[in-house]
């Protein structure tokens, strides 16, 4: 898994690649704590490369929202790859996270 | 009918090989992408909760995967040989509360969903679970 993060004006972009699962899920964990640690109310994950996204995976982008709504601000998705959208919706949880079309738009939505 | 037997030791990382294991059974099966994704997905799941449920823990054991695929037809047993434990268990609900999801139980939902048939056994000292995909994933 790798994690790139890009912090504009409205919203820190955090793009993910690869398998998120539970061998992989505290190091994005860390990532996007630290990102609220330090002020940052609204966050894109742009999905768009993750090959694979576990339970453990979505505990984390729960969490996150959690955090984020109760600070004020939220988390959307950009550009879910179909594993994303099957994880999601096989949980129920995709009713959760606005979803975006491109980057662009998920950051254009604060 | 084609079967595969391979011993993996009980890491989270080595989830993702038992995912290609099962991948490769999908594959035989002639599953789409999706329901072979839910069969990892589904099979991940269970190893995880073995882990960290079962053994309580990393390194504490291995996991023994055995597939049997046939045309249209996978199915996955799981045998460990940690305490007594199904790493199955049907959850109470299968429909979670999008605003307080029990994050916990979310993987027992996503196993429960993708699986048509789940049967946990316990056989003298192992604990043993059979996963079985018949259908098209329609989720």
């Amino acid at each position: 898994m790798e994690i790139k993060t890009t912090e504009y004006k409205r919203a820190a972009v955090v793009s993910v690649s690869g398998r998120v699962d539970s061998a992989t899920s505290g190091e994005l964990e860390t990532a996007l704590k630290a990102l609220i640690g330090k002020g940052t109310r609204n966050i894109v994950l742009d999905l768009s490369a993750v090959d694979f996204l576990s339970s453990s995976g979505l505990r984390v982008m729960v969490t996150t929202r959690k955090a984020l709504k109760e600070a004020g601000g939220e988390v959307v998705i950009a550009q879910p790859s179909d594993r994303v959208r099957e994880t999601l919706e096989l949980a129920g949880l995709d009713v959760l996270f606005p979803s975006h079309p491109t980057r662009e738009a998920a950051v254009a939505s604060f | 009918m084609t079967l595969h037997r391979e011993t993996f030791p009980a890491y989270l990382r080595t989830i993702e090989l038992v995912c290609r294991f099962v991948g490769k059974a999908s594959d035989e099966a002639g599953f789409d992408q999706r329901t072979r994704y839910g069969c990892q997905l589904a099979v991940g799941e269970a190893c995880e909760n073995i882990i960290k449920h079962g053994y309580g823990g990393e390194g504490r054991g291995n996991i023994l995967v055995t597939t049997e695929s046939s045309a249209g037809e996978v199915s996955v047993e799981l045998r460990d040989t940690a305490p007594p434990f199904n790493p199955a268990g049907k959850p109470p609900n299968l429909d979670l509360d999008p605003e307080n999801p029990q994050v916990g139980g979310v993987g027992l939902v996503i196993i429960h969903r993708v699986m048509d048939e789940i049967y946990y056994s316990r056989d003298g000292d192992c604990n043993c679970l059979t996963l079985r995909k018949k259908n098209r994933l329609s989720i």
